[in-house]
This record gives structure tokens, sequence and C-alpha cells, in this order.
């Protein structure tokens, strides 16, 4: 199985032995050894589909990356996270994806805005088996234990993920608009009840 | 790679949890600048200022017409994270003493302060006792005066008496530098610095990214216009306008 | 010789005792003592270099600061890395350079002469067919967005870097441009690059984590 690192905060080392990867394309800064680059196939417009860029919309790809030696893979000097799975399910913001062991299992899902006028839902992509994920996590990831007698609410710009049994929710709260003054356009709240851990970022995504 | 998950319990109280998010423990009122927060355990209210309930406390505490629709109060007991797009984030204690922070990276701050504009444009000064939560672009550098800084990377200031412009006057010496001045040839980009003396601490950063043209001059004029009249504001636009086309 | 010392990760210190430092226009954040701060037409070299610079466009335009104190610089938040360089030649993108010791002897180096694949570079990166060169014994600093990660290249590894991520290198290095077809054809990003840059031989490749 390939080995993820972080090296100085924002670069991504993937060490692979004649393994495979999927990684965000254009995100490889530099690699030793013999790799070869394709575009991902994947089951279903389900993964592809979902990764645009919140803000802008853009299209983003992702790749396939086979080879032996390391990869160097970073983004916009973003700070990185790794996520280790072993036989759990992860659910993250498909936008903040940066790579993952192609052998572990992806399904993407419009969460949706109820009654967004947006167009720019939010997609959930859960990834399950036994391997590694990288995720942007601007400002580093923090982790935040949800339990029944300790809800959560976060900032949708800085979800980043949750593992557990956990039901999130979209709060509509008129006093929490009161507080965006970014012009990001967010007025809702993300709320977490039931079990498990929440993986949120510093700062907003791009 | 093993990750700490926090619970409200395990949180910390008035603290880091790294150096770019800061974790409050609210049990009381504090006021927040609009979109820092980034999660919360607990019951926590957030409430706009200048709404009723509130009319005494922020009369007391904030005396900033120019900053105070960018803040909010929170109050109720909970947990609150705070981050500010990556920046490093700092607290800081005052103990009956004073900080010019620059406006933009104050975050957070108890109403027992009393924060106000500062003469020199941009910045706040907070003073009382209380705490108050600042970002930075990298970690904060700590100077002692005399020294002189640019505007640009100048953070803030504690203690030490208000600052003066100190220009360096080299670039009018010689004939080639005075031609050089007039087209801006010969200037190196450090000859406005900020002069500090007397007995504080000088907080520097690492420069912000101006927007495209934005020097420190232009900054500065741009914060005082909120201050001008309907026909003041006319005036400074023809006089702007005339002195534009006059420019080649 | 002056002293050059890591602040944090954004800043860099250098006191001076008499000694000159050539450093990047409007860099300076704060200092402490007599400094003198000059717009430097030549940076070490002659007037040929000087006339070479008009030509291409290299901007080395550097500020010279000279005296007795110390000085702090930094640049809109980049990652300051030192280096010091022992009697070699060290090749950046000369806005990737921060400050320099007076006594290292910088350049300019025209790199377009290495055929087809160069010019390439040059008209579709946009940058120039030109880079900077500073050799001799003392330390600079560089910058980059986001930490600096120094590579090893020995003759049995070599490594493949993306031209935007590429800060600078040192060394006993050639490098050869790879058009890789696969690499990004499919990305539709803005830059629409297709190469990579391979170093090899002996010597250290510096990258930052994003594309400039």
């Amino acid at each position: 199985m390939s080995t993820f690192q972080i090296n100085s905060g924002r670069l991504l080392e993937i060490t692979l032995a004649k393994e495979k990867v999927l990684a965000l394309a254009g995100c490889m800064v530099a690699y030793v050894g013999s790799m070869k680059f394709e575009k991902a196939i994947l089951g279903g417009e389900g993964l592809l589909g979902a990764l645009k860029r919140k803000v802008t919309g853009e299209g983003m790809s992702l790749m396939t990356v086979t080879g032996d030696g390391t990869l160097y893979c970073a983004h916009e000097a973003a700070q990185l996270a790794v996520i280790p799975l072993a036989g759990d399910k992860l659910h993250v913001e498909s936008s903040g994806l940066l790579a993952l062991d192609a052998g572990l299992k992806t399904d993407t899902k419009f969460v949706g805005l109820h009654g967004a006028v947006s167009g720019k839902g939010l997609f959930t992509t859960t990834i399950e088996g036994q391997g590694s994920v990288a995720v942007m996590a601007r400002g580093e990831l923090i982790a935040l234990a949800v339990t029944p007698a300790t809800p959560l609410c976060v900032d949708p710009q800085a979800f980043v993920g949750y593992k557990g049994q956990i039901q999130q929710e979209f709060v509509f709260d008129v006093n929490w608009r009161t507080m965006i003054g970014q012009g990001s356009g967010e007025s809702y709240q993300l709320k977490f009840t039931g079990q498990g851990v929440v993986f949120i970022q510093g700062a907003e995504r791009d | 790679m093993t990750q700490t998950v926090f619970t409200p319990a395990t949180l910390p109280k008035n603290d880091n949890i790294n150096r770019y998010a800061y974790s409050v423990a609210v049990d009381n009122h504090i006021l927040i600048r609009k979109g820092k927060m980034i999660a919360y355990y607990g019951n926590l209210r957030f409430e706009r200022l200048g709404s009723t309930v509130l009319d005494i406390l922020v009369s007391n505490a904030f005396n900033s017409p120019l900053s105070i629709n960018d803040f909010i109060c929170v109050a109720g007991q909970g947990q609150l994270i705070i981050g500010d797009l990556g920046n490093d984030i700092s607290g800081y204690d005052l103990d009956n003493a004073n900080l010019t922070i620059r406006a933009t990276h104050l975050l957070g701050f108890q109403p027992t302060l009393l924060c106000q504009e500062s003469v020199v444009p941009g910045f706040l000064t907070l003073l009382g006792t209380g705490r108050m939560l600042a970002s930075s672009n990298g970690p904060v550098h700590f100077v002692e005066p005399p020294c002189f800084a640019d505007e640009q990377a100048l953070l803030g200031w504690a203690d030490c008496p208000c600052p003066a412009f100190r220009y360096d006057h080299n670039y009018i010496r010689g004939y080639a530098s005075a031609v050089g001045s007039f087209t801006g040839f010969t200037l190196s980009g450090e000859e406005k610095q900020v002069d500090f003396s007397g007995k504080g601490t000088v907080l520097v950063q690492s420069s912000e990214a101006q927007l495209a043209g934005q020097g420190g001059l232009l900054s500065s004029l741009l914060a005082q216009l909120s201050g001008l009249e309907k026909d003041e504001l006319s005036t400074l636009a023809s006089m702007a306008t005339g002195l534009a086309g006059k420019r080649r | 010789m002056p002293q050059f010392t890591q602040v944090n990760e954004r800043m860099l210190a250098v006191t001076l005792a008499g000694e000159a430092v050539y450093t990047k226009r409007g860099s300076m954040v704060c200092y402490t003592g007599k400094v003198l701060f000059e717009r430097s037409f030549l940076t070490g070299g002659n007037v040929q270099e000087l006339g070479m610079r008009a030509v291409t466009g290299e901007g080395l335009v550097m500020m010279k600061s000279h005296g007795a104190g110390t000085v702090h610089y930094a640049h809109l938040g980049q990652f300051v890395t030192i280096v010091a360089l022992d009697n070699e030649m060290l090749y950046a993108e000369s806005e990737s350079l921060l400050a320099f010791d007076s006594r290292l002897q910088a350049g300019t180096m025209f790199i377009g002469n290495q055929g087809l694949q160069q010019m390439v570079r040059g008209a579709v990166s946009g940058q120039g067919l030109f880079t900077t060169t500073v050799q001799g014994r003392g330390e600079l600093a560089l910058l980059s967005d986001g930490p600096a990660i120094a590579l090893q290249v020995t003759p049995e590894r070599p490594v493949c870097v993306d031209p935007d991520a590429y800060v600078g290198h040192k060394g006993n290095l050639s490098s050869s441009f790879v058009t890789d077809v696969n690499w990004k054809t499919f990305i539709g990003q803005t830059s629409g690059e297709t190469y990579q840059v391979r170093f090899s031989g002996q010597g250290t490749v510096y990258i930052q984590a994003s594309e400039r």
C-alpha cells in the first residue's frame, strides 16, 4: 500500500511501489522515479461531476498515477492533512479532496441545499476501505468529537468531513447570517448530531 | 498519523488550538469580527451590535463607527472556534494597558476593553483590562524601539507613544537622484518609514498583498474618505480627476 | 560578513556591520540602527550586464541596504529559505530572490539557446528565456509560496519538476524539458503547459508547494 506523508505541512509525499493513486489533476509539483499519468475513469459521473470549485464553479479533474518512486503533490500552498482509513467510512466535502489510494471505494452524492438558489450544492463523497486520503485543510485540520450530549455547529466553508454515526443538517439561522462578512453568501450553518468525529479546517475553501 | 479529537471539555479554554485556530470559552459576552467563526459547541447567541439589549454594552466598549458593523456580540455558554483564512492567531491579555492594531487584524475582544480609532488611519486602539484576539500574516515578530518600520509590514504597537512618519532624504541628494525622484527611477521603495521611540513593543509581520496599485499613501487617504461630507467628496473627486489628467 | 538569520518562516533578519546586502525592493519590514536604502543599478555585474538586463527584461532591480544595524525583510507573506553558497552557483527566478550578500556575484543567464523546447517554455509560460544566477561564497534568501522544499538530485535519481513549482537549483545539474502528453493535457487549466523539467546530475532543486 502506498504511504502518504506530509512534508512541511503543505506538500504531500506519496511513495508508490507499482501502486496506483487518484489525485487532483495539476496538483503534482515533482516526482522521482517512473510515473504514468492517466485521466481517471471512474464508475459514473459522481465524483468527477462533483469536483467543481465552490466559488468559481470551475471544473476540476482527477488523474490516476501509477508508478514506482515518490510523488510530490500540493495545491496553492494550502495546508494538507492525511486521514487514514482502516475499514471505516469517511464522508468528505468533495472539493477538498487532494489524493486517495486507488483501492478505496468512493461514492458521491449531491447533498443539496434546501431551497438554495445558488445552484452550487454541497457534494459529499464517501470513501471506505483500507488506505489513506489526503485533503486540503487550510489553517490545519481540527478534529472535533460529536456526542448525543454535545452537538456541533460548523461554518460550511470550514467543513472538511466526518466519520461515524452522524446526522448532518442545515440550519438557517437568521442570526448566523449576521455573522457573515466575507461575501461568501452562505447564510446557513451545518449542525452535526450523533456520535462521531467532524473534521474542520481553520479557513475558507476556495 | 494520529489526529487529536477534541471534545468541548478538552478544547483549550481561551487559547490556541494550533497556530491558525483559537478556542474561546464563552460564558458571558464577547465581541467577535464577522465571518471568523468556524465552529461552536453549546448554546450561543449571535447578535448584531446596536440591538437594544446591547446598547449600553456597546456604547461603553466600542467607540469606532468605522468598524462597528464588522463586529458581532456573541453571548451564552459554549466553546467557539475562531479562524482567519489561515492567518496566525494570537491572544493578548491586557492588564490596564493599551495595544494598537491594524483594524483588519482585530478578530475579537472582551467588552471590558475600550476600542477606539487610532490617529493612524487603519488602526484601532484597545485600552483597559481584558483579552483581545488578533491575526497576523505569518508569526508576529516583536521589536523594541527605537526602530523604524515599513508601513505595510506594521501590525501594531503596545505602550510606546504613537509613532511618526520618517522620510529617508537620501533620495534628494545628488543630481541624478533629484531627477530620479521625480520620475520614481531612483526610489528604493523605503523612503517613508514609521518611526518608533520610547518604551514599548512594536509588532511587525510580513507585508500584506495589497490591492494592485494601492500604496500606503492611497490606503491612508481611502481610510479617511468616510469622514468627508458630500460636497467635500465632490471637491476631492474633481481635484483628483484634474491631477490624473495632468500626469502622464 | 552580513549575518542572515531566519526570524520565522516568513521573515529574514540581516545584521550589517558596515557591509551591504542586496534585497528585493520594498521588502524592508523594520530596522534598528543606521541603515540606508538605495535603489541599485548594478548588482555586482558590469555595464554589459546592465545592458543584458534591459534586453532580457529579467528585471533584477534590487535595493541595496548598507550601514550598521539589523534589518528585517519579508515579502507578501511568502516563505523565506536561507541558502548558503560555498563557491557554487545558484539559479533562480529573479522574483524568488529576497536577499543576497553583496559579495556574491549576480548575473543573468540566457537559457533560450538549448533547443526548441526552451523557446516553447518562454513563449507559453510567459516566463523569460533568462534566469538569474548568484555565485560565490555567502548567504542568500529565497522566497516561495508556501515552504520551499529541497530535493536532492543524484545521478541515479533524477527529479522531474512542474515548472511552475520550480524555485531554483544549485549544483552540477543539467535540465531538460520533458513533454509528457499525459501530464496536463486534459486539465483545461489556464496554464496550458504540457511539460516537466527533468534535473539530472548532482545537486539540489528547490520547489514550492504551489503553482505560480
